[in-house]
């Protein structure tokens, strides 16, 4: 049952695997301590962004408007002269779209797809309102937050470990998490068992949203600057790794640990096309392939979405 | 829909007034309906220009591509499955013509491109009926495969024109209307029929309604789904056909935005997944719709901003009174 609800697979697992033997294998400084730093660097934001990917794949939804949230959130970072209220301003919007997100979703029963996609639209013109090119100033406070290292080990896999560490204690820990994968697996029976599924779809959302939200503010104070296009490509990438990572998109089944290995994979094909030295271009048609023999090889029984 | 539960009840119910039951009826068809009805009103108000002899059939033509993306993105739709790949398509098939790499006429290179739609048709079918992943995630792979694939190659070419035949059947015009509206007319129609009036469309209906029973009562619901597939990916092609004829130039930004439009046009038009009450008409006229909305946008100055928030704002509005309509008279 455990291993039925998770998703992951031996091909989930192989992935990151193979790729760690053969860059290791091919590429001498793959495992220099700067290397590894880079990459954990890369991937912080991706990781971050799917894990709220994965809350809301659990209740058979999905959110394209992370990217949107995550451009914003840098964005209103990169403008308020105070840090802490920029934080703030960017929380309380990732609540407020959530919720907005959620309550579409749950109470008014307009597809997933089509709502986050018009959260989508109008945030990326919010963005655009606020800062019309890349630009503003991220309080040095911030930038020490991300590009430093604490004991010796990076901060990006701080922020990594952190959010993973929340979401799992939120799945696997509380109430919600439980309600989370019932709602997922048979929305009907979970209501018929007393669970508020309206609720719980609209926490998933606002989880979602907040956590693209981190992402958005990690990025800012990466590049020391808030850009209103920044997030754009998160949407889809967010959607590649969590399948990678043999979650459903159907609902109810998928781990933080296939969230890690998916998100993990992509990082690695980024970095194994940098150090090869291949046109950074074929990045996509690479993944693509990848994810097509990945979810060839896990078959399901439902057929279409 | 409003059902008549006079006769299973034992008191009368009250009847809603006339009007009730017709602001009723209107907010349960398609969205699109009413909102092209008003979004015309509002021009003829405000920007009576835009509903010009000489500009309206621009916009219909302007609308042409989009229109022809969201048949075969309502023909999935209806099936339960997505497709997400036009844009991949769409860009493979601009350079196939435009690149000046395959040294063939422009008849047998547009053939190239048809052929490559069907390999990818099929390839999204066998991936989605026989491998049983999901048709989000596989249209999606094939996009970012395509996609990739022509950036890099286009790093060592450098996009050149487009066919004479595609940017003159752009320009052309028969009995006043532009040749691409034709174009979408005579796709749009011969599947409208072939839906309505064939076993296969009843097969779509069935597969759609419940994929489960269908599956039991015997009909061949995995090949209802794969031919949706292959259709949807042609459909494309012609989509590229029509869009590189506007252009004139090849370009890997060409119909980008297309697969998440489809969705949201066929979802305002009344097609869902697994329902098809919207018809091919409602999706026709969405499609018209966004692309109308879009240049009313533009021509009330509002700058990019101001259009992609009023633009996500008006499809939540749309789908929101749809969608709770709906839930109330169930």
């Amino acid at each position: 049952m455990k291993a039925l609800r998770s998703g992951i697979s031996v091909y989930t697992l192989a992935l990151p695997l193979l790729l760690v033997v053969v860059l290791a294998l091919a590429i001498p400084d793959f495992l220099a301590p700067q290397n590894l730093a880079n990459i954990s660097g890369q991937i912080a934001a991706l990781l971050i962004v799917s894990l709220g990917q994965l809350v809301v794949a659990l209740v058979a939804g999905i959110d394209l408007s992370v990217g949107s949230v995550i451009s914003l959130a840098s964005c209103l970072v990169a403008t308020q002269n105070d840090p802490l209220s920029g934080v703030l301003l960017a929380l309380g919007l990732g609540l407020v779209v959530g919720l907005v997100n959620g309550a579409g979703v749950a109470l008014a029963g307009i597809h997933p797809l089509i709502m986050t996609l018009s959260t989508m639209t109008f945030l990326q013109g919010l963005a655009f309102v606020i800062l019309q090119i890349p630009g503003g100033r991220i309080p040095p406070g911030l930038r020490e937050l991300v590009n430093g290292s604490f004991w010796g080990l990076p901060q990006p896999l701080l922020w990594c470990a952190a959010c993973a560490a929340v979401i799992a204690l939120l799945l696997h820990r509380t109430r919600l998490g439980l309600h989370l994968f019932a709602v997922g697996a048979n929305p009907h029976s979970a209501q018929l068992n007393g669970v508020r599924s309206v609720a719980v779809v609209m926490a998933a959302y606002v989880v979602c949203s907040l956590l693209a939200v981190v992402a958005g503010i990690y990025l800012a104070a990466r590049v020391a600057a808030g850009d209103p296009t920044m997030g754009a490509a998160f949407s889809l990438e967010s959607v590649t790794a969590v399948a990678l990572g043999g979650v459903q998109l159907t609902g109810g089944v998928g781990s933080i640990v296939g969230v890690l290995t998916g998100a993990l994979s992509l990082g690695l094909i980024t970095n194994g096309i940098n150090l090869f030295g291949v046109s950074p271009f074929l990045r996509g048609a690479v993944t693509g392939a990848l994810l097509l023999v990945a979810v060839a090889l896990q078959r399901r029984r439902s057929v279409g979405l | 829909m409003i059902t008549d539960l006079s006769n299973s009840l034992p008191i009368a119910p009250v009847r809603p007034s006339r009007a009730r039951r017709a602001l009723r009826w209107l907010l349960g068809l398609p969205p699109a309906y009413l909102g092209t009805a008003l979004l015309l009103l509002l021009a003829a108000l405000t920007r009576p220009q835009l509903l010009s002899a000489f500009l309206l059939p621009l916009i219909a033509r302007q609308a042409a591509p989009l229109g022809l993306a969201v048949i075969g993105q309502s023909l999935v739709m209806r099936a339960r499955s997505i497709d997400l790949s036009s844009g991949g398509i769409i860009v493979a098939v601009s350079y196939i013509l435009t690149s000046g790499y395959f040294p063939v006429t422009d008849a047998a290179a547009m053939g190239l491109c048809l052929l490559l739609g069907l390999a990818i048709g099929v390839l999204n079918g066998v991936m989605i009926v026989k491998a049983r992943a999901s048709s989000v995630i596989v249209t999606l792979a094939v996009a970012m495969i395509l996609m990739g694939t022509v950036i890099a190659l286009s790093q060592f070419r450098a996009p050149g024109d487009a066919p004479e035949f595609l940017s003159a059947m752009a320009r052309q015009r028969v009995l006043g209307l532009p040749l691409p509206v034709l174009l979408w007319l005579a796709m749009l129609v011969p599947v409208a029929l072939l839906l309505r009036h064939t076993v296969f469309g009843r097969y779509l209906d069935a597969v759609g309604a419940n994929t489960t029973a269908a599956a039991l009562s015997g009909i061949p619901h995995l090949r209802v789904i794969f031919i949706c597939h292959v259709a949807s990916a042609l459909v494309s092609v012609l989509c590229g056909f029509v869009l590189v004829g506007f252009v004139g130039k090849g370009s890997i930004a060409l119909g980008q935005d297309l697969a998440l439009n489809s969705l949201a046009a066929a979802i305002l038009g009344g097609v869902n997944f697994g329902n098809g009450r919207g018809g091919m008409l409602g999706p026709a006229v969405a499609a018209f719709m966004l692309t109308f909305l879009f240049n009313f946008l533009t021509s009330l100055g509002l700058g990019e901003p101001g259009r992609l928030m009023l633009q996500g704002a008006l499809i939540a509005v749309a789908a929101l009174a749809y969608s709770l309509n709906r839930q109330r008279s169930h």
